[in-house]
Protein backbone atom coordinates (compact mmCIF):
# COMPACT_ATOMS: atom_id res chain seq x y z
CA UNK A 1 0.00 0.00 0.00
CA UNK A 2 2.57 2.50 0.94
CA UNK A 3 4.69 1.94 -2.30
CA UNK A 4 1.44 2.49 -4.12
CA UNK A 5 0.73 5.78 -2.43
CA UNK A 6 4.35 6.97 -3.38
CA UNK A 7 3.79 6.24 -6.80
CA UNK A 8 0.53 8.31 -6.62
CA UNK A 9 2.93 11.08 -4.86
CA UNK A 10 5.30 10.91 -7.50
CA UNK A 11 2.94 11.58 -10.43
CA UNK A 12 2.07 14.83 -12.38
CA UNK A 13 -1.34 14.84 -11.24
CA UNK A 14 -1.10 15.00 -7.49
CA UNK A 15 2.13 17.57 -7.10
CA UNK A 16 0.48 19.98 -9.97
CA UNK A 17 -0.54 23.36 -8.83
CA UNK A 18 -2.44 25.91 -10.62
CA UNK A 19 0.63 28.05 -11.76
CA UNK A 20 2.25 25.17 -13.16
CA UNK A 21 -0.53 24.33 -14.93
CA UNK A 22 -1.42 27.80 -16.16
CA UNK A 23 2.33 28.01 -17.42
CA UNK A 24 1.95 24.41 -19.40
CA UNK A 25 -1.21 26.00 -21.19
CA UNK A 26 0.63 29.03 -22.42
CA UNK A 27 3.51 26.81 -23.20
CA UNK A 28 0.97 24.77 -25.65
CA UNK A 29 -0.50 28.50 -26.55
CA UNK A 30 3.34 29.98 -27.92
CA UNK A 31 3.44 26.00 -29.58
CA UNK A 32 -0.01 26.87 -31.70
CA UNK A 33 1.89 30.47 -32.44
CA UNK A 34 4.79 28.38 -33.90
CA UNK A 35 3.73 26.11 -35.76
CA UNK A 36 0.08 26.85 -36.95
CA UNK A 37 0.30 31.12 -37.10
CA UNK A 38 4.12 30.81 -38.55
CA UNK A 39 5.61 33.18 -35.43
CA UNK A 40 8.99 33.35 -35.61
CA UNK A 41 8.87 29.03 -35.35
CA UNK A 42 12.87 29.11 -35.09
CA UNK A 43 12.41 30.03 -31.69
CA UNK A 44 9.44 30.04 -30.34
CA UNK A 45 8.65 25.98 -31.01
CA UNK A 46 11.94 25.60 -28.05
CA UNK A 47 10.67 28.44 -25.92
CA UNK A 48 7.05 27.01 -25.94
CA UNK A 49 8.83 23.46 -25.59
CA UNK A 50 10.73 24.35 -22.90
CA UNK A 51 7.98 26.32 -21.30
CA UNK A 52 6.07 23.23 -21.03
CA UNK A 53 9.23 20.72 -19.90
CA UNK A 54 10.10 23.78 -17.02
CA UNK A 55 6.90 23.94 -15.90
CA UNK A 56 6.39 19.47 -15.23
CA UNK A 57 5.79 19.31 -11.71
CA UNK A 58 8.33 17.39 -9.78
CA UNK A 59 10.53 17.30 -12.83
CA UNK A 60 12.69 20.32 -11.52
CA UNK A 61 14.35 20.57 -15.12
CA UNK A 62 14.58 24.30 -14.82
CA UNK A 63 15.71 24.41 -11.14
CA UNK A 64 19.39 24.29 -9.54
CA UNK A 65 20.71 21.23 -7.38
CA UNK A 66 19.81 23.00 -4.01
CA UNK A 67 16.48 24.23 -5.49
CA UNK A 68 15.62 20.71 -6.26
CA UNK A 69 16.53 19.11 -2.97
CA UNK A 70 14.88 21.93 -1.23
CA UNK A 71 11.39 20.85 -2.66
CA UNK A 72 11.82 17.30 -2.81
CA UNK A 73 11.86 18.10 1.20
CA UNK A 74 13.36 14.53 1.91
CA UNK A 75 13.54 15.66 5.77
CA UNK A 76 16.89 14.39 6.54
CA UNK A 77 18.54 15.94 3.47
CA UNK A 78 16.86 19.69 4.91
CA UNK A 79 17.87 18.73 8.63
CA UNK A 80 21.05 17.84 6.98
CA UNK A 81 21.43 21.48 4.80
CA UNK A 82 19.81 23.49 7.79
CA UNK A 83 23.09 22.14 10.10
CA UNK A 84 25.56 23.25 7.25
CA UNK A 85 23.93 26.61 6.71
CA UNK A 86 23.90 26.99 10.63
CA UNK A 87 20.16 26.99 11.17
CA UNK A 88 18.35 25.32 13.52
CA UNK A 89 14.89 23.21 12.61
CA UNK A 90 13.43 24.73 9.54
CA UNK A 91 10.59 23.95 8.09
CA UNK A 92 10.14 24.59 4.74
CA UNK A 93 12.42 24.02 1.35
CA UNK A 94 11.46 28.60 0.79
CA UNK A 95 12.82 28.82 4.09
CA UNK A 96 16.14 27.38 3.74
CA UNK A 97 16.44 28.84 0.27
CA UNK A 98 16.50 31.78 1.51
CA UNK A 99 18.82 31.20 3.98
CA UNK A 100 20.98 29.75 1.49
CA UNK A 101 20.82 33.12 -0.69
CA UNK A 102 22.19 34.71 2.18
CA UNK A 103 24.75 32.10 3.07
CA UNK A 104 28.67 32.31 2.49
CA UNK A 105 30.52 30.84 -0.09
CA UNK A 106 31.79 27.77 2.14
CA UNK A 107 28.45 26.88 3.98
CA UNK A 108 27.15 27.24 -0.10
CA UNK A 109 29.73 24.51 -0.52
CA UNK A 110 29.18 22.44 1.98
CA UNK A 111 25.31 22.79 1.04
CA UNK A 112 25.94 21.73 -2.51
CA UNK A 113 27.88 18.63 -1.45
CA UNK A 114 24.97 17.90 0.82
CA UNK A 115 22.62 17.49 -2.14
CA UNK A 116 24.84 16.28 -4.25
CA UNK A 117 25.39 13.02 -1.98
CA UNK A 118 21.72 13.19 -1.64
CA UNK A 119 21.05 12.51 -5.51
CA UNK A 120 19.98 16.07 -6.43
CA UNK A 121 21.84 17.59 -9.48
CA UNK A 122 20.72 20.73 -11.46
CA UNK A 123 18.15 20.41 -13.92
CA UNK A 124 18.97 20.23 -17.83
CA UNK A 125 16.88 23.28 -18.79
CA UNK A 126 19.09 25.12 -16.18
CA UNK A 127 22.02 23.73 -16.94
CA UNK A 128 21.46 25.28 -20.32
CA UNK A 129 20.63 28.42 -19.36
CA UNK A 130 23.78 28.69 -17.40
CA UNK A 131 25.80 27.89 -20.04
CA UNK A 132 23.59 29.82 -22.69
CA UNK A 133 22.44 32.81 -21.47
CA UNK A 134 23.59 33.35 -18.03
CA UNK A 135 27.66 33.48 -19.55
CA UNK A 136 25.77 35.65 -22.42
CA UNK A 137 27.39 33.52 -25.10
CA UNK A 138 24.68 32.35 -26.83
CA UNK A 139 22.98 35.85 -28.00
CA UNK A 140 26.35 36.73 -28.71
CA UNK A 141 27.02 33.59 -30.64
CA UNK A 142 24.18 34.25 -32.70
CA UNK A 143 24.67 38.22 -33.52
CA UNK A 144 27.79 37.16 -34.87
CA UNK A 145 25.85 34.76 -37.44
CA UNK A 146 23.70 37.80 -38.19
CA UNK A 147 26.69 39.50 -39.24
CA UNK A 148 27.95 36.95 -41.54
CA UNK A 149 24.04 37.32 -43.09
CA UNK A 150 24.10 40.56 -43.16
CA UNK A 151 25.00 42.58 -46.50
CA UNK A 152 26.44 46.04 -45.68
CA UNK A 153 26.07 46.99 -49.98
CA UNK A 154 22.97 48.97 -49.20
CA UNK A 155 24.14 50.79 -46.54
CA UNK A 156 27.70 51.75 -47.95
CA UNK A 157 25.99 52.66 -50.91
CA UNK A 158 23.46 55.49 -49.01
CA UNK A 159 25.41 56.31 -45.69
CA UNK A 160 22.84 58.62 -44.99
CA UNK A 161 20.38 55.71 -44.12
CA UNK A 162 22.04 55.23 -40.58
CA UNK A 163 19.97 58.17 -39.61
CA UNK A 164 16.87 56.65 -39.58
CA UNK A 165 18.58 53.36 -37.90
CA UNK A 166 19.12 56.13 -35.34
CA UNK A 167 15.76 57.41 -35.37
CA UNK A 168 14.15 54.11 -35.33
CA UNK A 169 16.09 53.26 -31.53
CA UNK A 170 13.66 55.96 -30.35
CA UNK A 171 11.08 53.55 -29.28
CA UNK A 172 13.46 52.13 -27.11
CA UNK A 173 14.18 55.62 -25.28
CA UNK A 174 10.57 56.13 -24.91
CA UNK A 175 9.26 52.97 -23.54
CA UNK A 176 12.23 53.04 -20.62
CA UNK A 177 10.36 56.44 -20.23
CA UNK A 178 6.86 54.65 -20.19
CA UNK A 179 7.93 51.96 -17.87
CA UNK A 180 9.55 54.35 -15.54
CA UNK A 181 6.80 56.05 -15.44
CA UNK A 182 4.56 52.86 -14.86
CA UNK A 183 6.24 52.92 -11.33
CA UNK A 184 6.31 56.17 -10.54
CA UNK A 185 2.61 56.30 -10.78
CA UNK A 186 2.41 53.13 -8.45
CA UNK A 187 0.88 51.03 -11.13
CA UNK A 188 4.01 48.37 -11.68
CA UNK A 189 7.37 48.30 -10.10
CA UNK A 190 10.03 48.56 -12.53
CA UNK A 191 13.35 49.72 -11.37
CA UNK A 192 15.33 51.54 -14.07
CA UNK A 193 17.32 48.36 -14.67
CA UNK A 194 14.03 46.67 -15.92
CA UNK A 195 12.97 49.56 -17.90
CA UNK A 196 15.76 49.41 -19.86
CA UNK A 197 15.34 46.28 -20.04
CA UNK A 198 11.80 46.36 -21.79
CA UNK A 199 12.66 49.17 -23.51
CA UNK A 200 15.32 46.97 -25.66
CA UNK A 201 11.79 45.32 -27.23
CA UNK A 202 11.29 48.31 -28.90
CA UNK A 203 15.24 47.35 -31.31
CA UNK A 204 13.03 44.34 -32.62
CA UNK A 205 16.23 42.64 -31.96
CA UNK A 206 15.94 39.04 -30.15
CA UNK A 207 19.46 38.79 -29.30
CA UNK A 208 20.15 41.83 -28.36
CA UNK A 209 16.97 42.30 -26.13
CA UNK A 210 17.96 38.72 -24.68
CA UNK A 211 21.61 39.65 -23.81
CA UNK A 212 20.62 43.01 -22.86
CA UNK A 213 17.73 41.57 -20.12
CA UNK A 214 20.11 38.74 -18.90
CA UNK A 215 22.76 41.31 -17.81
CA UNK A 216 19.74 43.68 -16.56
CA UNK A 217 17.10 42.13 -15.24
CA UNK A 218 17.30 38.40 -15.57
CA UNK A 219 13.89 37.69 -13.85
CA UNK A 220 12.36 39.31 -16.44
CA UNK A 221 14.23 37.66 -19.45
CA UNK A 222 11.36 35.08 -20.16
CA UNK A 223 8.25 37.90 -20.52
CA UNK A 224 10.95 40.55 -22.50
CA UNK A 225 11.98 37.49 -25.04
CA UNK A 226 8.51 36.33 -25.65
CA UNK A 227 7.40 40.03 -26.25
CA UNK A 228 10.23 40.77 -28.16
CA UNK A 229 9.62 37.68 -30.51
CA UNK A 230 6.09 37.52 -31.12
CA UNK A 231 6.17 41.25 -32.14
CA UNK A 232 8.82 40.38 -34.48
CA UNK A 233 6.34 38.21 -36.21
CA UNK A 234 3.63 40.42 -35.84
CA UNK A 235 5.62 43.37 -37.88
CA UNK A 236 3.78 43.00 -41.16
CA UNK A 237 0.62 43.69 -39.19
CA UNK A 238 1.43 46.55 -36.58
CA UNK A 239 3.70 48.52 -38.86
CA UNK A 240 1.75 49.10 -42.58
CA UNK A 241 -1.56 51.24 -40.60
CA UNK A 242 1.15 53.40 -38.55
CA UNK A 243 2.92 53.64 -42.00
CA UNK A 244 0.30 54.67 -44.29
CA UNK A 245 -1.04 57.02 -41.45
CA UNK A 246 1.65 59.24 -41.58
CA UNK A 247 2.65 59.44 -44.65
CA UNK A 248 0.58 61.09 -47.92
CA UNK A 249 -0.31 58.50 -50.69
CA UNK A 250 2.41 61.37 -53.11
CA UNK A 251 4.95 60.61 -50.64
CA UNK A 252 4.63 56.68 -50.69
CA UNK A 253 4.91 57.15 -54.50
CA UNK A 254 8.02 58.35 -54.35
CA UNK A 255 10.85 56.39 -56.68
CA UNK A 256 14.20 56.03 -55.41
CA UNK A 257 17.43 56.72 -57.61
CA UNK A 258 19.36 53.60 -58.48
CA UNK A 259 22.15 52.85 -55.62
CA UNK A 260 25.85 52.68 -56.40
CA UNK A 261 27.94 49.46 -56.95
CA UNK A 262 29.66 48.82 -53.65
CA UNK A 263 32.96 47.52 -54.09
CA UNK A 264 34.15 44.11 -52.33
CA UNK A 265 37.22 46.39 -50.58
CA UNK A 266 34.51 49.01 -49.19
CA UNK A 267 32.33 45.60 -47.82
CA UNK A 268 35.87 44.25 -46.23
CA UNK A 269 37.05 47.89 -44.72
CA UNK A 270 33.37 48.40 -43.29
CA UNK A 271 33.48 45.85 -40.21
CA UNK A 272 36.20 47.13 -39.12
CA UNK A 273 36.24 50.79 -39.53
CA UNK A 274 33.06 49.85 -37.00
CA UNK A 275 34.95 47.79 -34.92
CA UNK A 276 37.40 50.59 -34.37
CA UNK A 277 35.16 53.49 -33.82
CA UNK A 278 33.70 50.90 -31.24
CA UNK A 279 36.56 50.54 -29.24
CA UNK A 280 37.17 53.85 -29.30
CA UNK A 281 34.12 55.15 -27.99
CA UNK A 282 31.53 52.80 -27.06
CA UNK A 283 33.26 49.96 -24.97
CA UNK A 284 29.98 48.73 -24.15
CA UNK A 285 28.81 47.55 -27.04
CA UNK A 286 32.02 45.73 -27.88
CA UNK A 287 30.36 41.97 -27.48
CA UNK A 288 27.86 42.40 -29.17
CA UNK A 289 29.12 44.40 -32.14
CA UNK A 290 32.46 42.74 -32.14
CA UNK A 291 30.99 39.58 -32.87
CA UNK A 292 28.62 41.03 -35.75
CA UNK A 293 31.49 42.23 -36.92
CA UNK A 294 33.69 39.38 -36.59
CA UNK A 295 30.30 37.30 -38.59
CA UNK A 296 30.37 40.25 -41.29
CA UNK A 297 34.06 40.08 -41.94
CA UNK A 298 33.88 36.46 -42.13
CA UNK A 299 31.60 36.82 -44.50
CA UNK A 300 32.79 39.51 -47.02
CA UNK A 301 36.74 38.79 -46.94
CA UNK A 302 35.89 35.41 -48.91
CA UNK A 303 39.41 33.11 -47.40
CA UNK A 304 37.34 31.87 -44.95
CA UNK A 305 33.81 30.66 -46.53
CA UNK A 306 33.62 27.51 -44.60
CA UNK A 307 33.42 29.44 -41.16
CA UNK A 308 30.86 32.17 -42.59
CA UNK A 309 28.90 28.68 -43.71
CA UNK A 310 28.95 27.03 -40.60
CA UNK A 311 28.23 31.10 -38.50
CA UNK A 312 25.42 31.58 -40.29
CA UNK A 313 23.70 28.07 -40.71
CA UNK A 314 24.91 24.84 -38.29
CA UNK A 315 26.52 27.54 -35.37
CA UNK A 316 23.38 29.83 -35.67
CA UNK A 317 20.91 26.75 -35.26
CA UNK A 318 22.57 24.84 -33.07
CA UNK A 319 22.57 28.31 -30.44
CA UNK A 320 18.94 28.59 -31.50
CA UNK A 321 17.92 25.26 -29.90
CA UNK A 322 19.82 25.45 -26.99
CA UNK A 323 18.81 29.53 -26.55
CA UNK A 324 14.79 28.80 -27.13
CA UNK A 325 15.12 25.78 -24.40
CA UNK A 326 16.84 28.23 -22.12
CA UNK A 327 14.33 31.33 -22.67
CA UNK A 328 11.68 28.71 -22.05
CA UNK A 329 13.28 27.46 -18.67
CA UNK A 330 12.84 30.94 -17.34
CA UNK A 331 8.65 30.45 -17.86
CA UNK A 332 8.05 29.60 -14.92
CA UNK A 333 4.85 29.72 -12.78
CA UNK A 334 5.77 32.42 -10.12
CA UNK A 335 7.98 34.68 -12.46
CA UNK A 336 5.65 34.79 -15.80
CA UNK A 337 2.30 34.89 -13.73
CA UNK A 338 2.59 38.39 -12.60
CA UNK A 339 1.09 41.61 -13.37
CA UNK A 340 4.73 42.74 -14.54
CA UNK A 341 4.41 40.74 -17.96
CA UNK A 342 0.83 41.88 -18.96
CA UNK A 343 2.97 45.60 -18.57
CA UNK A 344 6.33 44.14 -20.59
CA UNK A 345 3.24 42.73 -23.23
CA UNK A 346 1.79 46.33 -23.15
CA UNK A 347 4.97 48.77 -23.42
CA UNK A 348 6.82 46.29 -26.00
CA UNK A 349 4.60 47.13 -28.37
CA UNK A 350 4.07 50.88 -27.73
CA UNK A 351 7.98 50.16 -27.97
CA UNK A 352 7.31 49.23 -31.65
CA UNK A 353 4.63 51.67 -32.64
CA UNK A 354 7.13 54.55 -31.46
CA UNK A 355 10.30 53.10 -33.47
CA UNK A 356 8.68 52.70 -36.49
CA UNK A 357 6.76 56.24 -36.10
CA UNK A 358 9.93 57.81 -35.80
CA UNK A 359 12.00 56.05 -38.65
CA UNK A 360 9.16 57.45 -40.53
CA UNK A 361 8.92 60.93 -39.83
CA UNK A 362 12.67 61.14 -39.75
CA UNK A 363 12.33 59.67 -43.71
CA UNK A 364 10.44 62.46 -44.37
CA UNK A 365 12.13 64.85 -43.05
CA UNK A 366 15.25 63.59 -44.81
CA UNK A 367 12.97 63.50 -47.81
CA UNK A 368 12.41 67.42 -46.90
CA UNK A 369 16.23 68.19 -46.92
CA UNK A 370 17.81 65.53 -49.07
CA UNK A 371 18.90 66.36 -52.85
CA UNK A 372 18.48 62.61 -53.95
CA UNK A 373 14.22 61.63 -52.79
CA UNK A 374 13.83 59.32 -50.16
CA UNK A 375 10.88 57.44 -49.93
CA UNK A 376 9.45 57.62 -45.78
CA UNK A 377 8.49 54.19 -46.07
CA UNK A 378 12.38 53.11 -46.12
CA UNK A 379 12.09 54.67 -42.89
CA UNK A 380 10.03 52.09 -40.88
CA UNK A 381 12.74 49.34 -41.67
CA UNK A 382 14.86 51.28 -39.05
CA UNK A 383 13.60 49.13 -36.30
CA UNK A 384 15.97 46.08 -37.30
CA UNK A 385 13.63 43.00 -37.29
CA UNK A 386 15.62 42.16 -40.59
CA UNK A 387 14.18 41.06 -43.37
CA UNK A 388 11.10 41.16 -42.43
CA UNK A 389 10.69 45.33 -41.59
CA UNK A 390 12.30 45.57 -45.24
CA UNK A 391 9.46 43.98 -46.84
CA UNK A 392 6.81 45.78 -44.94
CA UNK A 393 8.17 48.96 -46.35
CA UNK A 394 8.51 47.10 -50.08
CA UNK A 395 4.48 45.83 -50.02
CA UNK A 396 3.48 49.04 -48.70
CA UNK A 397 5.32 50.81 -51.39
CA UNK A 398 4.06 48.28 -54.00
CA UNK A 399 0.44 48.98 -52.67
CA UNK A 400 1.14 53.04 -53.81
CA UNK A 401 2.97 52.37 -56.96
CA UNK A 402 3.06 48.93 -58.47
CA UNK A 403 6.64 49.87 -60.10
CA UNK A 404 8.01 51.32 -57.08
CA UNK A 405 10.60 47.98 -55.52
CA UNK A 406 12.14 49.62 -52.37
CA UNK A 407 13.12 46.58 -51.01
CA UNK A 408 16.88 47.21 -51.33
CA UNK A 409 16.67 50.93 -50.53
CA UNK A 410 14.75 49.78 -47.12
CA UNK A 411 18.01 46.94 -46.53
CA UNK A 412 20.06 50.11 -45.89
CA UNK A 413 18.02 51.17 -42.75
CA UNK A 414 17.24 47.95 -41.95
CA UNK A 415 20.80 47.06 -41.11
CA UNK A 416 21.56 50.25 -39.62
CA UNK A 417 18.08 49.49 -36.97
CA UNK A 418 20.55 46.21 -35.84
CA UNK A 419 23.98 48.49 -35.36
CA UNK A 420 21.79 51.19 -34.06
CA UNK A 421 19.89 48.71 -31.28
CA UNK A 422 23.15 47.40 -29.98
CA UNK A 423 24.45 50.87 -29.85
CA UNK A 424 21.65 51.80 -27.75
CA UNK A 425 22.02 48.40 -25.76
CA UNK A 426 25.65 49.46 -24.96
CA UNK A 427 24.38 52.87 -24.11
CA UNK A 428 21.46 51.32 -21.69
CA UNK A 429 24.76 48.84 -20.13
CA UNK A 430 27.15 51.57 -19.26
CA UNK A 431 24.59 54.07 -18.18
CA UNK A 432 22.31 51.74 -15.64
CA UNK A 433 25.09 50.04 -14.45
CA UNK A 434 26.60 53.72 -13.54
CA UNK A 435 23.57 54.65 -11.99
CA UNK B 1 3.66 53.23 -2.27
CA UNK B 2 6.83 55.00 -2.25
CA UNK B 3 7.73 58.80 -1.41
CA UNK B 4 7.73 61.31 -3.92
CA UNK B 5 11.78 61.84 -3.99
CA UNK B 6 11.99 58.14 -4.87
CA UNK B 7 9.32 58.73 -7.43
CA UNK B 8 11.38 61.92 -8.70
CA UNK B 9 14.48 60.18 -8.75
CA UNK B 10 13.40 57.29 -10.55
CA UNK B 11 11.79 59.44 -13.60
CA UNK B 12 14.27 61.79 -13.55
CA UNK B 13 16.77 58.74 -14.59
CA UNK B 14 14.42 57.61 -17.24
CA UNK B 15 13.98 60.87 -18.24
CA UNK B 16 18.02 61.16 -17.93
CA UNK B 17 18.44 57.76 -19.89
CA UNK B 18 16.44 58.70 -22.97
CA UNK B 19 18.29 61.90 -23.32
CA UNK B 20 21.80 61.05 -23.10
CA UNK B 21 20.94 57.75 -24.63
CA UNK B 22 19.06 58.67 -27.82
CA UNK B 23 21.78 61.63 -28.10
CA UNK B 24 24.93 58.74 -27.64
CA UNK B 25 23.11 56.78 -30.51
CA UNK B 26 22.62 60.00 -32.68
CA UNK B 27 26.62 60.82 -32.28
CA UNK B 28 27.87 57.18 -32.68
CA UNK B 29 25.86 56.83 -35.94
CA UNK B 30 26.96 60.23 -36.86
CA UNK B 31 30.59 59.33 -36.75
CA UNK B 32 30.02 56.15 -38.60
CA UNK B 33 28.38 57.85 -40.98
CA UNK B 34 31.43 59.97 -41.26
CA UNK B 35 33.69 56.88 -41.21
CA UNK B 36 32.00 55.51 -43.79
CA UNK B 37 31.77 58.28 -46.22
CA UNK B 38 35.70 58.77 -45.93
CA UNK B 39 36.63 55.18 -46.04
CA UNK B 40 34.00 54.76 -49.25
CA UNK B 41 35.70 58.17 -50.76
CA UNK B 42 39.43 56.52 -50.03
CA UNK B 43 38.84 53.28 -51.62
CA UNK B 44 37.30 54.57 -54.61
CA UNK B 45 40.18 57.02 -55.09
CA UNK B 46 43.36 55.42 -54.15
CA UNK B 47 42.84 51.76 -54.07
CA UNK B 48 40.19 51.52 -57.21
CA UNK B 49 43.27 50.46 -59.64
CA UNK B 50 42.88 46.52 -59.12
CA UNK B 51 39.56 46.48 -58.74
CA UNK B 52 38.74 46.74 -63.03
CA UNK B 53 41.23 44.21 -63.36
CA UNK B 54 39.96 41.61 -60.85
CA UNK B 55 36.39 42.28 -62.14
CA UNK B 56 37.77 42.09 -65.93
CA UNK B 57 38.55 38.62 -66.31
CA UNK B 58 35.54 38.22 -64.88
CA UNK B 59 33.48 40.67 -67.01
CA UNK B 60 36.02 39.55 -70.01
CA UNK B 61 35.26 35.88 -69.82
CA UNK B 62 31.29 36.10 -69.76
CA UNK B 63 30.73 37.92 -72.90
CA UNK B 64 33.40 35.50 -74.90
CA UNK B 65 31.91 32.72 -73.41
CA UNK B 66 28.16 33.52 -74.56
CA UNK B 67 28.07 34.12 -77.90
CA UNK B 68 29.70 31.07 -77.73
CA UNK B 69 26.93 29.56 -75.80
CA UNK B 70 24.96 31.73 -78.19
CA UNK B 71 25.87 30.39 -81.50
CA UNK B 72 25.97 26.89 -80.04
CA UNK B 73 22.45 26.99 -78.93
CA UNK B 74 21.51 28.87 -82.22
CA UNK B 75 23.08 25.69 -84.11
CA UNK B 76 20.70 23.50 -81.71
CA UNK B 77 17.17 25.64 -82.18
CA UNK B 78 17.99 25.95 -85.85
CA UNK B 79 18.71 21.71 -86.44
CA UNK B 80 15.61 20.96 -84.02
CA UNK B 81 13.28 23.38 -86.50
CA UNK B 82 14.67 22.09 -89.40
CA UNK B 83 14.34 18.95 -88.03
CA UNK B 84 10.76 19.61 -86.87
CA UNK B 85 10.12 21.15 -89.92
CA UNK B 86 11.48 17.98 -91.95
CA UNK B 87 8.91 15.64 -90.33
CA UNK B 88 6.05 17.66 -91.54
Amino acid sequence: MNTVLNLWHDTGVYQVSGGELVMILVGFGLLFLAIRKGFEPLLLVPIGFGCILANIPGAGLALSAIENAAYAADPEVLAAIAQALGAGAVDSGNELLQLYADAGGGARYQVLQIAAQAGHSDGMLYTFYRVAIDSGVAPLVIFMGVGAMTDFGPLLANPKTLFLGAAAQFGIFATVLGAVGLSAAGLMDFSVADAAAIGIIGGADGPTAIYVSSLLAPELLGAIAVAAYSYMALVPMIQPPIMRALTTREERRITMTQMRRVSKREKITFPLVLLILVALFLPTAAPLLGMFCLGNLMRECGVVERLSDTTQNALINITTIFLGLAVGSKLAADKFLDPKTLGILCLGIVAFGIGTACGVLMAKLMNRFSKTPINPLIGSAGVSAVPMAARVSNKVGLEANPQNFLLMHAMGPNVAGVIGSAVAAGVMISMVSGM
Amino acid sequence: MQDPAVQETLLQQGVNLMLLGMGTVFVFLTLLVIAMTLMSAIVQRYFREPEPEVAAPGTGSTPTRSPAGDTQLLAVIKAAIDQHRGKK
